[in-house]
């Protein structure tokens, strides 16, 4: 009995022992991302773009010598366990670098562990303004993603194009939702002061009954809405407004942010996406005129994911690990405090082309694909029906 | 468990220890397993001493973990006043939900915890000026502990490991007095209630009153680790008082042993090394942490000190028996 609790005890504390110091020969790489839970949809994806990068890295030799390791771990899409999995990368696992957290909330948390450990992050989806803001910013935490300013502001301009004179916004009810309406609304009024926003709704993300919102909208006679609603939520959104018409009402004139136009939601709708709506994405994967270096990315990922039409989510775990790369490359080193100088006003290679990290922001000039979704005989899922990236640097300021 | 051991100074002295390995990976899940020790085994004052299951108590962390967090951020409150104010709000809450909760009983008592809990936690959830909303409040900051690098033999360690300190001697503090509440004829009376709610109201004791004295301090203390929590993880966030945590507390307390005072204590440190084991080795760890709790349940129906218990008792040549609260 005795030998045996000795035995179990070994094993057990075997099992808590922290890693091996880092090996000279490796660059880890911890990644949290929301692997289970809704935002595992799109999590799962990032995180085998980010992959498909490393072995690609990996398989040209590796970064100054090293090889590249990966080390994903559930966020569970929430802020608390974000900064656990983080902390436990960071203290467990040594990791030399994180990419990763997927939401507006788990970002800034894990930012905040980023600068207390001195280790840099590299947020590849994280939206909102706030992360980079001049009173949140410091030398560990870059962003790869789109910016609740740029997604914003460019909806502004292609309402402001739009005849209408009765603006609605509908949105999720936290710091994205709200970052993205504020940025809308201001560069809205400038553009087209005669346009009024009539109504502004603010369901809580993960709401399950849209119905009372999309009554309250409608009745205040909208023009046409804004809308941040994403992911799951869209989708609720849009299976409880077709009974009551919302879309008709309103002449699908509808500008969807939150990647709403993404191959991931479009395919999981099928037939009940409200086709004529705006929408945007990170990547639109169904693309006739993409450069020669997308068309392989996407041969590749869709290799990789197994799937037939591969992600539009895939591209950002991909491009945040190639910029890190890159950072690396020019820091010739892998200590942070260099590769946060060399990743300032660094221009990296991504699938849609090379983009530019400013100093002022520590941001990627990352824009977004928008379009109108239509329906065609090629697919069974709406495709966009002429894809535009619009350029972010207008927007950054 | 000898009553001549004086398990509470051993437990102190063990954890203080920890930080000489040097490891701030240990200090790290040493310190997250002293603060949940002590949410477990406020917990226990209510499930194995008076024999209450709230559903709710993770809404008392969460109100200390806010109070705490929003005095010492915004306010720049000292540590130690900001954490006496973790305690009280909580218990201050815990006396007005209570109020109503132990007015009914079984599943319908637990029900109601549960309610009050998911009120707390919605409140907190879209109140966006005061709690964060979904973003929650980040950078809450360490409290002032670098006199403790002046005390001699303590000078070389890291604000992780003061930190740590800190916390390992005020969860044991409160255990300690958690400790005194269960061995006092208070604690004797709540665990007359335990086994016979209706004998306890014949000779006299108010079962209400002393139920609700019970769920008080159980969510006071809870909100004291919860404060703890908050600073520890750097962060406070909705998801502290959202039911699954309700669960979580129940369910240590049930792997260490709700019929042992450090039970609770044995459930946090198995869950913890669980939950940071399996998380980083498979991303299907709910399957198989699920998988590993029902057969530790199945297992050890006594719960992991039962086991123990059973196991020493075995060793000293005795029959196996129940355990002593």
């Amino acid at each position: 009995m005795r030998r045996r609790t000795l035995l179990a005890s070994a094993a057990a504390s075997a099992a808590i022992l922290p890693g091996r110091a880092r090996a000279a020969n490796e660059i880890k790489i911890g990644m949290p991302m929301a692997l289970s839970g809704p935002g595992a949809l799109y999590g799962q994806p990032i995180t085998k773009g980010a992959e498909m990068c490393v072995a690609e890295i990996n398989a040209a030799g590796g970064l100054l010598g090293r090889k590249l390791i990966l080390l994903p771990r559930d966020s569970k899409g929430n802020a608390d366990e974000s900064v656990r999995v983080s902390r436990e990368l960071i203290l467990k696992d040594n990791v030399d670098f994180i990419v990763g957290s997927f939401t507006s909330a788990e970002s800034p948390a894990v930012s905040t562990i980023a600068k207390e450990n001195k280790v840099l992050m590299v947020a590849p989806t994280a939206k909102t303004i706030q992360l980079t803001s001049p009173a949140n910013l410091h030398p560990y935490i870059f962003r790869t993603a789109s910016t609740t300013d740029i997604e914003g502001r460019t909806a502004a301009t292609l309402m402001a194009k739009w005849d209408v004179k009765r603006v609605a916004t509908i949105a999720p009810d936290y710091a994205y939702g709200r970052d993205i309406m504020e940025a809308f609304s201001v560069l809205l009024k400038k553009l087209k002061p005669g346009v009024e926003i009539v109504d502004q709704q603010w369901p809580k993300l993960g709401q399950a009954d849209f119905a009372p919102f999309i009554t309250a909208q409608m009745s205040k006679q909208p023009d046409a809405v804004f809308g941040a609603v994403f992911a799951g939520d869209f989708a609720s959104l849009v299976k409880q407004a077709k009974p009551l018409g919302y879309f008709d009402k309103i002449g699908n004139r509808y500008i969807g942010a939150g990647e709403t136009g993404s191959i991931e939601m479009t395919r999981s709708l099928g037939t009940d996406y409200p086709v004529g709506i705006v929408a945007n994405t990170y990547d639109p994967v169904i693309w006739p005129d993409a450069p020669e270096v997308h068309k392989k990315f996407t041969a590749a990922i869709k290799t990789h994911l197994k799937d037939d039409y591969g992600s539009s989510w895939a591209i950002m775990g991909y491009a945040g690990v190639q910029a890190l790369a890159a950072g690396i490359k020019k820091a010739a080193t892998i200590d942070a405090d260099k590769v946060s100088k060399a990743m300032i006003g660094l221009t990296f290679e991504t699938p849609i082309g090379p983009q530019i990290i400013r100093g002022k922001d520590q941001s990627a000039n990352r824009g977004q694909f928008w379009g109108k979704l239509v329906r065609t005989a090629a697919h069974p899922f709406p495709v966009f029906e002429k894809v535009e990236y619009t350029d972010p640097t207008p927007f950054m300021d | 468990m000898s009553r001549r051991i004086p398990w509470t100074l051993v437990v102190l002295l063990l954890a203080l220890t920890i930080p000489w390995f040097g490891s701030r990976y240990y200090t790290f899940l040493a310190t997250q397993i002293a603060i949940l020790s002590l949410f477990a085994v406020s917990y226990n004052l209510l499930l194995g001493t008076t024999g209450l299951v709230s559903f709710g108590h993770a809404a008392y962390f969460g109100l200390g973990a806010y109070a705490t967090g929003l005095l010492m951020k915004e306010l720049n409150v000292p540590f130690l006043l900001a954490l006496l104010a973790g305690g009280l709000l909580p218990a201050a809450f815990a006396g007005v939900f209570g109020y109503f909760c132990v007015r009914l009983t079984k599943i319908y008592f637990s029900m109601l915890t549960l309610a009050f809990a998911q009120i707390v936690w919605a409140i907190c959830f879209q109140w966006n000026e005061v709690t964060g909303g979904d973003q929650g409040i980040s950078a809450i900051p360490y409290p002032e502990l670098g006199w403790i690098g002046a005390i001699p033999g303590l000078g070389g360690f890291r604000t992780g490991d003061h930190f740590y300190f800190a916390c390992v001697v005020l969860v044991i503090l409160c255990i300690w007095v958690l400790g005194r509440i269960t061995d006092s004829p208070f604690g004797r009376l709540l665990t007359t209630i335990r086994e016979n709610p209706e004998r306890a109201s014949f000779i006299g004791v108010d079962v209400r009153r002393y139920e609700l004295a019970a769920f008080a301090i159980a969510g006071g203390f809870a909100g004291v680790s919860g404060a703890l929590f908050g600073i520890f993880n750097r962060g406070v966030f909705a998801d502290f008082m959202f039911w699954p945590k309700s669960a979580e507390v129940l369910i240590m307390t049930i792997l260490g042993g709700m019929n042992y005072f450090w039970g609770p204590v044995a459930g946090t440190i198995m869950m913890v090394v669980l939950n940071q084991q399996i998380t980083s080795y498979t991303e299907y760890w709910p399957l198989v942490l699920g998988t590993i709790l029902l057969v530790l349940l199945f297992a050890f129906p006594g719960g992991l000190m039962g086991a123990l218990d059973a196991g020493a008792k075995r060793l000293r040549g005795q029959k196996t028996g129940g355990g002593d609260a």
